[in-house]
């Protein structure tokens, strides 16, 4: 087994014991029923999905700053797993709002800015596949990286101040009954375990494939020996 | 040289090879009068819906049409393979990329001219200068991420694919913002000056972002 | 004394090995062609010691600074004809220079000067889209040679210009350290005193290799 493939089967494992918390610990919500199961997975994915962006945008900062190879690969491997995350907590909040709000979809602000999120990371991977790669595609996908982590926090503002519908943030003002909150924890602990492991084994592909490009270790600075004054 | 001028210079021969070809902007007016056309049969628009109707095809049209505005800015050069030789001059990209986001905003600005009166012609909508100062103020940080971002997927293939996947997401404050302006400014409720304050903001957030990021989308 | 040193360079496009660890010295005010088959990394050499793409690796200089690193401070120096002229359609080609001269810092006199060297002047309000190609070639050249440039890189500056090629390069290469691609290797010899002949690599179909044939 290598060492990739240990730390997926330890994500796996972890994933399966915030399962059972999830079903078998955390109590059933009176209100909402086992529906509101989908909350500890719903909201945990969502954190990892925006800890994989800041890996994007960390990514592209430095990138843009030192040229560094390992901070472009960090930054592509945040973007391919922050957008499987993002389309998880998509997906499982759609699941929750049928029954809870009696609509797929509704055009409140985080959810409008969540679905401009996955369209920007969506858009940085396709400028991934299209671009040459090289230094160039690199620059650019580093600067939509950055564009797109401003961006969202606009949408959600602009959104807001337009009109918002959502349930506020329940974590922080503490209405969880412990069990919940333990459970709740326990899922983000793994699922952030999950999104490392995934952009470790995914930074792993890219170095490869920058192998393959033979773009790995010649990419240096290139320095004179001795800058002189032009005569 | 002073960047100003560069980006004067930059802007001046974009215009003035516009104006010599005049490729864009009768097709740009044509396109939004016609989008005015679709809107008005899409939305079955009659005299009690127009004015809520109407700003929203505003957008609409002026969305699209700052799409084909800010994609052939950069698409034209790279054809010409100019742009390099632009670069290979001791002007600053940022100057550069200005002066082309200049000529850019004015191109869309004569669009609006053309879109303006139109809407109030075809929706019978007011034009008054507030619902103009709200498109003029929109369409500053507009251009500005268009323009960066048509610079962008200059440099990869099926740019005209790219072009609205990656601009429309970031335009969408600006469409919020407008939007609102736009229907106060039509007498529909919600704050103007608010709307107005939001979208001075968003332009000076995302000008300042832009130059920014000009010299790293430029530069070989 | 030599001009542009280069050591080493190497280019990948993706999967491509485009220049592989080219190695050559101009001297100052010497004229060097490049020659080669098409696809055997001409161009590519040229927008590298233009200074208009950095290599994946090797090390350039030129009048003695990082090419790379001081690549801002070169653009006074160094002209460079693309392979594509690369001129605006709508445009005269007394415009086309008047911005060059604005972007270069340079007077707007320099204009009529450089269509006087390329032989173009009776066309010079004519718009460029309207000229002949030979003519959109010879004000590219115009171009590249307005702000005086002690470098010309030139990218087969002889396409399309017929007849007088010959006559009209030598006027603008006089006095400057020139680098050169062409095809034609009987205006090579003329022009220039050494050539440099890029080749595919048998092994890779793209690898190319260097032989200074004097």
């Amino acid at each position: 087994m290598s060492r990739h493939e240990r730390w997926a089967a330890g994500a796996v494992a972890l994933m399966l014991v915030a399962g059972a918390a999830i079903f078998l610990y955390a109590p059933t919500d009176y209100l909402q029923g086992p529906v509101q199961r989908i909350f500890y997975l719903h909201v945990s994915s969502a954190i990892a999905a925006y800890g994989c962006f800041t890996v994007v945008l960390i990514g592209g900062l430095v990138y843009l700053r030192r040229e560094s190879l390992v901070a472009d690969r960090f930054a592509r491997a945040g973007a391919v797993v922050g957008v499987v995350f993002t389309t998880v907590t998509l997906v499982m909040g759609m699941l929750w709002a049928k029954p809870i709000w009696g609509t797929y979809w509704t055009w409140d602000a985080r959810l409008t800015s969540t679905l401009v999120l996955w369209m920007i990371y969506a858009g940085y991977l396709l400028v991934r596949r299209l671009a040459d790669p090289g230094r160039q595609a690199a620059r650019i996908a580093a600067v939509v990286g950055i564009f797109g982590f401003v961006d969202v926090p606009v949408v959600h503002f602009s959104v807001t101040w337009w009109r918002t519908q959502h349930p506020g943030p329940v974590v922080v003002n503490d209405a969880l009954p412990p069990e919940m909150l333990a459970t709740f924890l326990l899922t983000m602990a793994c699922t952030l375990a999950l999104a490392a492991v995934l952009i470790a084994i995914r930074y792993r592909i890219e170095t490869l494939s920058d192998e393959r490009m033979h773009m790995a270790e010649e990419v240096k600075v290139i320095t004179a020996p001795e800058p002189r004054m032009a005569p | 040289m002073n960047p100003v001028r560069v980006a004067i210079a930059v802007a001046r021969k974009d215009l003035k090879s516009e104006w010599r070809t005049r490729e864009l902007v009768p097709a740009l007016a044509q396109f939004v009068v016609l989008a005015l056309l679709i809107g008005n049969f899409g939305f079955q628009v009659d005299t009690h819906n127009a004015s809520a109707i109407a700003p929203g095809i505003l957008w609409l049209a002026l969305v699209f049409a700052g799409l084909v505005a800010f994609g052939r800015t950069f698409a034209a050069e790279r054809e010409q393979a100019s742009l390099e030789a632009m670069l290979m001059t001791p002007a600053s990209p940022v100057a550069i990329f200005a002066g082309k986001a200049m000529a850019a905003t004015v191109l869309l600005v004569l669009c609006e001219v053309v879109l303006l009166p139109a809407l109030t012609l075809f929706f019978g909508t007011p034009l008054s200068g507030d619902v103009v100062a709200a498109v003029l103020l929109a369409t500053v940080g507009m251009a500005a991420l268009g323009v960066l971002f048509a610079a962008i997927v200059a440099r990869v293939r099926a740019r005209e694919l790219l072009l609205p996947l990656l601009t429309l997401p970031l335009w969408i404050p600006f469409i919020v913002a407008g939007g609102q302006a736009v229907q106060s400014a039509m007498g529909l409720p919600g704050s103007y000056q608010e709307a107005m304050g939001l979208l001075l903001d968003f332009d000076i957030l995302f000008v300042v972002l832009t130059s920014l990021a000009a010299r790293f989308v430029l530069d070989e | 004394m030599s001009f542009v040193v280069a050591n080493g360079l190497t280019h990948w496009f993706g999967r491509e090995l485009v220049l592989e660890g080219v190695d050559l010295v101009v001297d100052t005010g010497e004229h060097m062609a490049v020659l080669g088959d098409n696809g055997a990394g001409k161009t590519t050499l040229l927008r590298v010691l233009a200074t208009a793409l950095r290599p994946t690796a090797g090390r350039l200089q030129i009048a003695g600074l990082d090419a790379f690193r001081e690549k801002r401070r070169l653009r006074h120096h160094v002209g460079y004809l693309a392979h594509a002229p690369g001129l605006y359609p709508a445009l005269s080609a007394v415009e086309n220079l008047e911005f060059f001269c604005d972007l270069q810092e340079v007077s707007r006199t320099r204009v009529e000067e450089a269509l006087d060297i390329v032989a173009m002047t009776s066309v010079a309000r004519r718009r460029a889209d309207q000229l002949s190609r030979g003519m959109q070639q010879r004000l590219a050249i115009a171009r590249a040679i307005l702000h005086e440039p002690r470098l010309l890189v030139l990218d087969e500056p002889d396409a399309s210009l017929g007849e007088d090629a010959a006559e009209l390069l030598t006027r603008v290469m006089q006095g400057k350290t020139v680098i050169m691609a062409t095809h034609d290797r009987a205006l090579a010899n003329r022009l220039c005193q050494r050539t440099l002949e890029l080749r595919h690599g048998r092994s890779h179909g793209t690898a190319t290799r260097l032989h200074v044939v004097t």
